[in-house]
C-alpha cells in the first residue's frame, strides 16, 4: 500500500506531465482548474495516466460527479441544495467540501478540487 | 491542399487497433516550402496521420454515427526526417474507450525506422463544447466517401474477425431532415 | 497551399518571446475537407503555427544559424475552442530554456482574447553540413531563403535587434 508521500509523488507526475506545468506548481493546496489551468479533456489525460500509475480504474464521475451536478433534483439556480450536498459528501470522502458547502454554486465544484483532494481519492481508491 | 494525412488502412480491427500508410511525395504543394531546398514531411502532419487513423478508430466504437475532435496531443515526440519518396506507416491503437472521450497511442515508422511515438486524446464533439452539441461536421455520405476513400470495409474486421460492412453503419444522408 | 501558417510576426524579443498572428480564411483549401459542414483551423495547424513562431524566434534570435529548425516534440497541448474564418488567431510563444541542439518553448494561441491552444513545444536545429560537409552549400541557400521569408513576415516592426 503506497505511503502519502508515494501518492503525491506519482499524482504530482501525472498533473505535471498531463497540464505541462512544472514540478514547482503541484503543491497540495493547488487548484487543478483555477491554479493549474486544467480544463475537461485534462481529466481525461488525468484519470488515464492515474489508472495506468496506480493500476486502478476510475469510472466516469467518480472523481467529478458531474451526474450530480447537471441534476435538477439536486441543483436550483445554479446551486446545488442540501440533498446534491449530501450525496456529494456520500460520492466525494476524499474531499474537503467545507468551501464548497460555503458557496455552493455549480461551477465552484470544479474550480475547488485540489492537488490534496486528488491524492486523498488516489488513497480512497487504494483502501477500497 | 487536400485534408488526407492517411491514404489508405492495411489494417482495421474495431475497438483495437489500425494500420495505415501515407506516401510522401514532391508532387505535394506544402512540401516545396517545408523546407525550401530540402523537401521533409511536416511533423504536425504526421501528428494529423496519427489522429486521422485514431479518430477514425474511436469513431467506429461510437458506431460511425458522430465523428470525434482532437481534444488534446499529450505528447508526441520525433525521431527522424521524413524525406520525399518514403512512406510512412501509422500504427494507433486504443488504449481507452469511454463514453465521455478516448485515448489513442500511435507510432509512425518510415520501414523499420521509428519516426514517432504520440499520445491523443479525443472529445466527443457535444463534450468538448456545449455550444456545439448536435453540430454535424460531416453529411454521413461524406464520412462514407472518406471511408472508402482509405479503404476501411475492404480490410476492416470486427474483434471477432467478421468483417466489417458499410451497411452496418448510417452513412447514408437523411432525405428529409431528421437531425 | 504555400505552408506559411503565419501571416506576420508583431513582435520578438530575442531568446525570450515572440508573437504573432494567422487569418483563416474561407479560400484555404482545405477547409473543404475539414469539415464540409463546419470548416475551422485544424488542430494540428495551431500546433504548426506555434512550431512556426518557434522557429523564426530561433532563426532571429541566432541570426539565422541553423538551415534545419524542426518540431522535435510536443506535451500538453490542448484544444480549448475552433478557430472558424474571418478569425485571427494570435499566437505567443515563450522560450523556456536552450542548449547546442534542442529549445524549449511555451506557446498560447488566441482568438479575441480566449484561449484557444495552449501547450509545449521543443524544437531541434542543426544543419545539413553537420552530418555531411558537402551540403553547405545548400545549407547557405536554405538560410537566404529563409531570410527573405523573414523579412516579409517581420515587416513593420524593428528587426535590427536580432542582428547579433
Amino acid at each position: 500500500m503506497a505511503s502519502e508521500d508515494e501518492i503525491f509523488e506519482k499524482v504530482r507526475e501525472a498533473l505535471v506531465e498531463a497540464l505541462g506545468v512544472d514540478d514547482e506548481e503541484v503543491i497540495p493546496e493547488a487548484t487543478l482548474q483555477g491554479d493549474l489551468d486544467a480544463e475537461s479533456i485534462d481529466f481525461l489525460d488525468i484519470v488515464f495516466r492515474l489508472e495506468k500509475s496506480f493500476d486502478i480504474k476510475i469510472e466516469r464521475g467518480e472523481l467529478f460527479p458531474e451526474d450530480i451536478l447537471t441534476n435538477a433534483e439536486y441543483v436550483e439556480d445554479g446551486k446545488v441544495n442540501d440533498s446534491g450536498i449530501a450525496k456529494l459528501r456520500e460520492r466525494m470522502p476524499f474531499a474537503d467540501l467545507t468551501k464548497f458547502e460555503a458557496e455552493p454554486s455549480v461551477q465552484n465544484l470544479g474550480q475547488q478540487l485540489t492537488v490534496k483532494d486528488m491524492c486523498n481519492f488516489v488513497a480512497y481508491k487504494l483502501a477500497a | 491542399m487536400r485534408w488526407f494525412w492517411i491514404d489508405r488502412f492495411t489494417e482495421f480491427v474495431c475497438g483495437s487497433h489500425a494500420v495505415a500508410v501515407k506516401g510522401v511525395s514532391l508532387s505535394e504543394d506544402h512540401l516545396h516550402d517545408h523546407m525550401v531546398g530540402y523537401p521533409i514531411m511536416p511533423n504536425s502532419l504526421v501528428v494529423e496521420g496519427m489522429a486521422q487513423a485514431g479518430g477514425l478508430l474511436v469513431s467506429e466504437s461510437y458506431g460511425f454515427g458522430e465523428l470525434v475532435v482532437l481534444g488534446k496531443l499529450a505528447k508526441v515526440k520525433f525521431y527522424s526526417c521524413v524525406r520525399t519518396g518514403e512512406t510512412l506507416t501509422y500504427r494507433v491503437q486504443v488504449d481507452t474507450i469511454r463514453d465521455d472521450g478516448a485515448a489513442v497511442s500511435g507510432t509512425a515508422h518510415v520501414g523499420d525506422r521509428l519516426h514517432a511515438k504520440a499520445l491523443l486524446f479525443f472529445a466527443r464533439l457535444g463534450d468538448a463544447n456545449e455550444s456545439l452539441q448536435g453540430q454535424q461536421l460531416f453529411q454521413p455520405s461524406d464520412l462514407r466517401h472518406w471511408l472508402s476513400l482509405v479503404g476501411i470495409f475492404e480490410v476492416g474486421v470486427h474483434q471477432d474477425g467478421i468483417r466489417m460492412m458499410e451497411k452496418d453503419y448510417p452513412l447514408e444522408d437523411c432525405s428529409d431532415d431528421a437531425s | 497551399m504555400r505552408f506559411w501558417l503565419l501571416d506576420r510576426i508583431c513582435s520578438f524579443e530575442p531568446d525570450t518571446e515572440l508573437t504573432a498572428v494567422k487569418n483563416v480564411s474561407l479560400a484555404e483549401e482545405y477547409l473543404v475537407d475539414h469539415f464540409p459542414d463546419f470548416p475551422v483551423l485544424p488542430g494540428v495547424f495551431m500546433l504548426e503555427a506555434a512550431t512556426q513562431a518557434s522557429a523564426w524566434l530561433v532563426r532571429l534570435s541566432e541570426n539565422f544559424a541553423h538551415s534545419i529548425v524542426v518540431l522535435h516534440e510536443a506535451r500538453a497541448v490542448k484544444y480549448a475552442d475552433f478557430v472558424t474564418p474571418g478569425h485571427t488567431l494570435h499566437m505567443r510563444v515563450e522560450q523556456q530554456k536552450s542548449d547546442d541542439r534542442l529549445v524549449h518553448f511555451r506557446f498560447v494561441g488566441e482568438v479575441e482574447g480566449r484561449t484557444s491552444v495552449s501547450g509545449r513545444l521543443v524544437l531541434e536545429r542543426y544543419n545539413l553540413a553537420d552530418t555531411d560537409p558537402e551540403q553547405a552549400g545548400l545549407d547557405a541557400r536554405m538560410i537566404a531563403h529563409q531570410r527573405s521569408t523573414a523579412a516579409i513576415l517581420t515587416r513593420g516592426i524593428d528587426t535590427a535587434a536580432a542582428t547579433l
